[in-house]
Parts: structure tokens; sequence; C-alpha cells
């Protein structure tokens, strides 16, 4: 597979290596996710935007295996996992980085990643993961906190631990869920390159984001959510000039231009 | 060499289980080695009797504390135990003792494997609960059983270990906390302490990061399980007379859960260090109460929780964190 | 047919007692969100309460009940206030450590004080018995089961009728919300766990006059309450009610149809809690 330097203008020749197909999610009556089907190729950029209760966090649950979905398909790198377990479709090659951090808070920062490099590839050894993580804590400005306890780091910094420890894994597509929330302009820009660096490296990456310079920077496509559904799909001046996007966001706090 | 200066790629290299903190566990079984040769006095085969007692205490909560480590806060660890001691009365009648107390802990440790994979998806109060009645069924079980082997209620007797000499019964019990110690030791600086640590502090995102939740709970539960049943094998081969009431009570689950956390959870050393602070105590304690010494676990357990939330080990280690043993 | 029919109303008096034992314990796990592993102590506290007024003072059982539920509502406040408020933020392992550990100290303190023997409370009605047509059903049974009824009545008519009882619900629902809406929800805990205490109380009195009471008496029907809470799920009230009824009529049938109960009942009451646990972590599932 041609990995590595997938431009933008390249989207569509690309491998496809994530596929969800009519994949619906009820809790009781309501209908998170209705009916989403997608492709992301293979070296690509994809954000997925929608205005707050879109179903945008809970199709990443679908993606990454927390909740089995109510009807449809999901394959990864060609393989069917709707119903593997998470640990599975992760040593298959997806990484996943929450909305709302998760820290192992007994943990140090630097044991924190060290568990998502022994656990997330096969074949790891305890020492070789050790390193991976060192790595990934230099590469995410995180190597000064290696040390303390992850309880100890502030919402920014644990951010930026979810990352790392996704990326630990050594995913083939990493799932980002608003990672950038909260961020000051500099510091945006800042993540805007470490997710075009781990693309570069050949992961393609999904990321949900409200933050619209971040995606227009960011993402080679763009897909719209709402209330479940898909609404729209294409570059983001595509979706943007959408008279159906712009309604859907009309009158939700953020705006579409925030 | 201090936290601070350290910093860099140090991280990377530094060892699991610095010596410095092996140095108390390791002052601790060269005392328990020697105790038998001290001068004890006329009293010498009583207080060799409570220190055995105190080594089994601490192969039973050392061993709990190594299920716990899995976020699997056990009401079941009797029942192994209490396995333990049967299967070592049952087989220890076919075949040589030290073929029967392992074989007796390898069926305590598969049986562990059934109760493991039911409570798979339980935590909590539920996953208590349900260990605990787990508990009940198994002594129901054997009590019975056909009286001709088992005993029923009214107990079994058990042949003597190594022939009921005090010293080397001793010394098997010895032998066998320091099996537990390396073995907690060997998990602390193997993948299993990283596998068990995420599980426990958050077990959704550790399969998110792709750790077999299954294979190592699975995994704890069998190796605590089988070390508990030693601890049983111990106990029957020490006592010759056993009885279901006795053998699986409640009081066999709660002594390691209260001792490890008096002592200090998820550590080594601070589970033998509760077994031997609360075995004292009893001892010293149980001429003034002799029925419901439990009470003094209750109390210790209560303000163990209220004040003391790293046991033992944390008012040794005040202030530092990380690397314990 | 006749002995089917005095099965079931043997196991619906039963669940009288299961009722309230399960409703107390529902709302410390529901209001206040602590999962009482104590809870069956003070049931043992008001079984030895109404035990010693009568054997000392010969007062009624009838009588001291309100005495007992009174004075373990006390026990039950203070315990809140001593240790209980101090673990609410913490960790739920430490909340099921602590109350276990309030347990085996309340159950061994007992044993200490009054041995571990079993005392019975007797009374002019004991050996009277009430017949319906066909079926006859003891005295005390019947007595014990329009108390629990009517007190469980007036619990769900505080729960439901009274600002405090709405006041207790919403906190169930929303602790977050109720502060902001002016609750005191540090009372609100307070009046719930002592409540719930009280109601464990009362049923010990009901178990003193049917059975006995004994230091270890509390542990069985505390078992059988989580069991209770557990098939109703977790903080629902009113599901308590019907699930007291079902645990009490299958322990009735399985007494009287299946042979040589004897030595195994108890294990089959254990695997039904196990079967049930197991079942809805299932089912939960997703
Ligand atoms: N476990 C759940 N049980 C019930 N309803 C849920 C659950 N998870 C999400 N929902 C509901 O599903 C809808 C979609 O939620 P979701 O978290 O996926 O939105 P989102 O697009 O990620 O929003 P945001 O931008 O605020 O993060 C919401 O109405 C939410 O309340
Ligand atoms: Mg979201």
């Amino acid at each position: 597979m041609t990995a590595v330097g997938v431009q933008p203008s390249a989207v569509g020749r690309g491998d496809v290596v994530l596929r969800a197909d009519g994949l619906s999610k009820r809790f009781g009556g309501l209908l998170a996710v209705q009916n989403v089907s997608f492709s992301q190729y293979d070296g690509e950029i994809l954000a997925v935007i929608g205005p707050n209760g879109a179903g945008k966090t809970t199709l990443l649950n679908l993606l990454s295996g927390v909740y089995r979905p109510s009807s449809g398909r999901l394959h990864l790198l060609g393989r069917d996992v709707t119903q593997e377990p998470m640990e599975a479709r992760c040593h298959a090659g997806l990484g996943r980085a929450f909305q709302i951090v998760r820290p192992f808070p007994e943990m140090t920062v630097h044991e924190n990643v060290t568990v998502g490099a022994l656990f997330g590839t096969r074949g790891t050894t305890l020492g070789q993961a050790r390193e991976r993580a060192y790595d990934l804590l230099e590469r995410t400005g995180l190597a000064a906190h290696a040390d303390k306890e992850a309880h100890e780091l502030t919402l920014l910094q644990d951010k930026r631990l979810e990352v790392a420890r996704a990326l630990a894994t050594q995913p083939r597509v990493l799932l980002l869920d608003e990672v950038m929330a909260g961020l000051r302009p500099g510091e945006a820009q800042e993540a805007v390159g470490l997710v075009r660096s781990v693309r570069d490296s050949g992961v393609s990456v999904l990321f949900i984001e409200h933050i619209m310079p971040v995606v227009r920077d960011l993402a080679d496509r763009v897909v719209v959510m709402d209330q479940g559904q898909v609404l729209a799909e294409g570059t983001y001046h595509e979706v943007t000039a959408n008279p159906q996007v712009v309604a859907a966001y009309l009158g939700t706090e953020e705006g579409l231009h925030a | 060499m201090s936290r601070a200066m350290d910093g860099g790629r140090a991280v990377v290299r530094r060892p699991d289980v610095p010596l410095r903190a092996l140095l108390p566990l390791g002052l601790f079984f060269l005392l328990a080695l020697v105790f038998p040769f001290l001068p004890l006095g006329e009293r010498s085969e009583y207080l060799l009797q409570i220190a055995f007692f105190t080594l089994v205490a601490g192969v039973l909560a050392l061993s709990w504390d190594i299920l716990a480590r899995s976020g699997q806060v056990s009401l079941a660890h009797a029942a192994f135990y209490g396995l333990g001691a049967y299967g070592f009365a049952l087989l220890g009648k076919v075949m040589p003792w030290f073929l029967a107390m392992p074989a007796a802990a390898l069926i305590a440790g598969l049986i562990s494997l059934i109760l493991g994979a039911v409570t798979m998806r339980l935590s909590g109060m539920y996953f208590a609960i349900a260990t605990l009645a787990f508990t009940e069924v198994v002594r129901t079980i054997i009590q019975n059983l056909p009286e001709a082997t088992a005993g029923g209620a009214n107990g079994l007797l058990v042949p003597a270990l190594l022939g009921g000499n005090a010293r080397a019964q001793y010394f098997l019990a010895f032998g066998i906390l320091l099996f537990t110690a390396l073995v907690s030791l060997a998990i602390r600086r193997s993948r299993l302490h990283h596998a068990f640590a995420a599980i426990r502090q958050g077990e959704e995102t550790a399969r998110v990061l792709g750790v077999s939740v299954v294979k190592y709970k699975l995994l704890a539960f069998f190796i605590s399980s089988f070390l508990a049943a030693l601890g049983g094998v111990l106990y029957a081969g020490k006592t010759f007379f056993i009885n279901p009431l006795e053998t699986f009570s409640l009081a066999n689950s709660i002594a390691p859960l209260t001792t490890s956390i008096f002592g200090g959870l998820y550590t080594t050393l601070g589970p033998i260090l509760g077994a031997t602070v609360l075995r004292v105590a009893e001892e010293i304690l149980h001429n003034s109460i002799k029925n419901g010494y439990l009470v003094v676990y209750g109390l210790v357990l209560m303000l163990s929780i209220l004040w003391l939330p790293r046991g033992l080990m944390g008012l040794l280690r005040r202030g530092k964190h990380g690397g314990d043993v | 047919m006749e002995l089917f029919l005095q099965t079931l109303l043997n196991g619906l008096l039963q669940s009288g007692i299961y009722a309230l034992v399960a409703s107390g314990l529902a709302l410390a796990v529901g209001v206040v969100g602590i999962v009482n592993f104590a809870h069956g102590e003070f049931l043992m506290i008001g079984a030895f309460l109404a035990w010693a007024l009568s054997a000392y003072l010969g007062v009624d059982p009838l009588i001291s009940l309100p005495f007992a539920a009174l004075a373990v509502f006390g026990v039950g406040a203070l315990t809140y206030r001593v240790s209980i408020r101090h673990v609410l933020l913490a960790p739920e392992l430490n909340q099921m450590l602590l109350t276990f550990g309030l347990g085996i100290l309340l159950q061994n303190l007992a044993l200490i004080w009054l041995g571990g023997n079993t005392r019975t409370v007797t009374t002019p009605y004991q050996g009277s018995s009430l017949s319906i047509g066909e079926l006859s059903v003891g005295g005390p049974k019947a007595i014990a089961f329009g108390l629990a009824v009517l007190i469980l009545g007036a619990l769900y008519g505080v729960l439901y009728r009274t600002t405090l009882g709405r006041q207790m619900r919403a906190v169930a629902q929303n602790r977050r919300g109720s502060q902001l809406i002016g609750i005191d929800v540090e009372r609100v805990y307070l009046i719930a766990f002592g409540v719930s205490c009280g109601l464990a109380a009362i049923a010990g009195v009901l178990v003193a006059v049917l059975l006995f009471a004994s230091p270890t008496v509390g542990l069985v029907f505390a078992l059988k309450a989580f069991a209770i809470i557990v098939m109703a799920g977790l903080g629902n009230l009113t599901g308590v009610l019907w699930a007291s009824v079902v645990l009490g009529v299958s322990e009735a049938l399985v007494q009287t149809y299946v042979p040589g109960g004897g030595g195994w009942s108890d294990a089959v009451f254990f695997l039904l809690i196990f079967a049930t646990l197991v079942f809805r972590s299932f089912r939960g599932a997703r």
C-alpha cells in the first residue's frame, strides 16, 4: 500500500482503510447514529463535524468498538470487524483518543503511554514499549512531565497524553475526538502540525472538531453530521457552502464560523 | 539518585523495582529464616506455631492482593483457600504430599477460571457479592459430597504435613511465602503489572489500547487462586482436621482483604507486613477477645479506609510515589 | 391446588419483610449513592432491641417497634456523620469496603457482647393462627405482613407526597441539579440514610418475633435484599416491591416442591443471587 505522502489531491485514489456501511446505534428511543456510511482513504485526514449532540462521539464509539452497532457493518483495512471487540480492533490498527480524557490516574505519564505501546502492537517487549513511549512524549512535548502522575497534569497536557497514548499503539487509522478544544490559537497551530506529521508518517486520521479554522487547515475531506445522520460530505469549501449545513448550524451556540 | 536529577531518558531505563525498595522485604525474609533458631525459651513451640500461621496469612493476603491489582476485589478467597485444603486432604490419601500440594493448587486455579469467566463483566459490589455467593455454593457442595470421601458437615482428617514436624512445616510455609513474594515481584516487573494496573484504572480504556482484558483477568484469577490454595494446603496439613464451616468461613475472605488494605494495596511488602502486624495483634488480643476477634478486622478496615488510604506502606513511604514494591 | 395456594400465600407473606429490608437498602443506594454492606447489621440491632425490651422489661415487640426504629434511625444518622459522609466522593471501592468493615465490626461486637446464641421472643399471639377458607396463616406472620404493608405504604406516601420525599427523589435523580435548585443535599443524605437503617430495624423487630435474634441474623436478609435490588434495577424503588414478591414466592415454591431441600436450600439461594448478577451483566452488555 502506498502509505506515505498522499496529497489531498490524491483523495479517492488511495485504498480504503475504513469503511462504514449503514451504521446505526439506538439508545432506547433515541437513534443517536442513523444509517451512517462513509469511507476513509489511506493517508487521508477526514474531519467529522456537526452541532452538539449530532452523534459524532457515538459514531466514534461504534468505530472503536465501545458500542456494538444496532445495525450496519464496519470494515477496517479490508477486514470485517463489526463483531470484533475493542482490543482486536486496536491490534488491527485502530487508535483512539477520547473526548473526555481518560488517563490512568495512578500511573505516571510515561507509564500511561507505555501501556499503549506495550499492548497496542503484538510482540512488543517492555523495553521497546518504554523507548517508544518516551519518543512519543518528546514528540508531543510531554517529556518534561514523564515522571508526573497523570492526575497532576493540566487538562491541556491530558489531551496531549490522550494523543500520545493512542499513537503509541501504532495505529494505521487514528481517531481523534475534539483534542483541540480549549487550546489557544498558537497551541492549536502546534497541534495541527502534529496531526500533519502523524499523517505524513503513514497514518490516516479521522478527527472530530468544532474549531472551524482547524478543520479548514487540516481536513482533506469533511463529513457533516446532524441528528445522527450524515448531512453532507465533501471538501471544506463544498460543505460550508451547502445551505443545509448552514441551516443545521444556525441557532446552535458555536455557529459555523466560530 | 534523586528523582529530580535523573531527567530525560533515564525514565526509560529506571528499574521497575529499585534495589533500595527490596531491602525491607529482604530483611523480613531474613528474620523469618532465622526465627526458629532464636532462643525462644519454653514457649518456642507456641511461638513457632504463631509464626507459621503468620506466614500462611501472608500467603493469603499477598495472593489476594495480586487479584485485586487487576481490579477484582474478591470475597471468594476463602473458596480457593478451602479448595486447596480439601484438595490436599483428598489427594494426600492417594499421592505423596509434594505432588498432592501442587495438584490441589492446580485444581483450585482451574476452578477459579470458571468463576473468573462468569464474573468477567461484573465490577464493584456486583463482583463482591457474586464472589461471596460463589463461596457459599462451593461450601454447600463440599458439605454435601458423600460423607465417606469428604466428611460432610463434620469434617475430615488430613494427613499431617511432613510427619507433623513443626520446624519442617515452618520452613515449608516460609518457602511458599517466599515463592508467593517472588511471583508478586516478577509480576511487578513484567507486562502483567501494566495490564493489571490499566484494567484496574480504566477497563474500557485499557481495551481500546489493546489490552486483552479477558486473558489478563483470568490470569490474575489463576495465579491468585493457585497461591491461595497453597496457603490452604499449609493450613490443612498443619491442623490435620478440617470442616467446611471453618475452612470456607467468610473470615478467610475478610482477613486477606483487610490485611492487604491495612498493609498497603498493590504492593508485595504491604500485605506481608499487614499480616505480621494483624496476626501478632490477634494472638495478643485472643485472651481478651475469644469469640468475635474479627471485630478487630472490621475496625482496622474502617480506620484504614478513613485515615490510612495507602496503608502501612503509605506511612513508610510518605510523600513518595511510584516504584512501590 | 390447596397446597399450591398455601405456598403462594406463605411466599407472599414472607415477601413483606424482604420488601422492608430491600427498600431500606434501595434508599441508601438510590439517594445517598452508598451500597451499605452493613445493612443487615442494622436489622440485627433492631432484632436485639426487640428481644432485650421484651426479655428485661416485658415490652411487647409491637410496642417497642417504633422505639427500635427511632433508636436505629439515630444510630444510622450518627454512622453517616462520622463515617459515610467522608467517603461520598471516594472511589466506589472505598465506600464498599468502609460499610463492609462496619458490618464486620457491628456483627462481632454483638457476638462479643451477647454471645452467638439465638434469642427468641415470646408473645401471647405466638401460637395463634388465622384461617381464610381452607388456608391458614400463623398469627405473627399475618401481623408482620400487615405491619410491613402499612410501613411501606407510609414510606411511599412520604416519598411521593411530601416535600422531603420529593427532595429525596430529586437527589436520587440528579445530585448536582438538586444542589443548584437549593435542596440541602447534606440533610437529605442524613435523613435518607437514617430512614434506611430504621427500616432495617423494623424488619429486625419482625424477624425477632418470627425467627430469633442473633449476631448473624442480618447477613442472610441483607444478601436477599441485594438480590432484590439488583433484580429491580439499582435505585428503582417501586421495582423493589415486585422483586420482593418474586423472591418470596419462588422461595416458598422451592421449599414446598423441591424434594430434599435440606442441605441444598442455601446453595439454591446463593446460586440464584449469582445467576441474577451474571445474567444482568450479560444482558446489560453492549
Ligand atoms: N450512552 C448513552 N446513552 C444514552 N444516550 C446517549 C448515550 N451516549 C450518547 N447519547 C445521546 O446520543 C446523542 C449523541 O451524542 P454524542 O455524544 O454522540 O454527540 P456529539 O456529536 O459527540 O456531541 P458533542 O459535540 O457535544 O461532543 C446525544 O443526544 C446524547 O445525549
Ligand atoms: Mg462528542
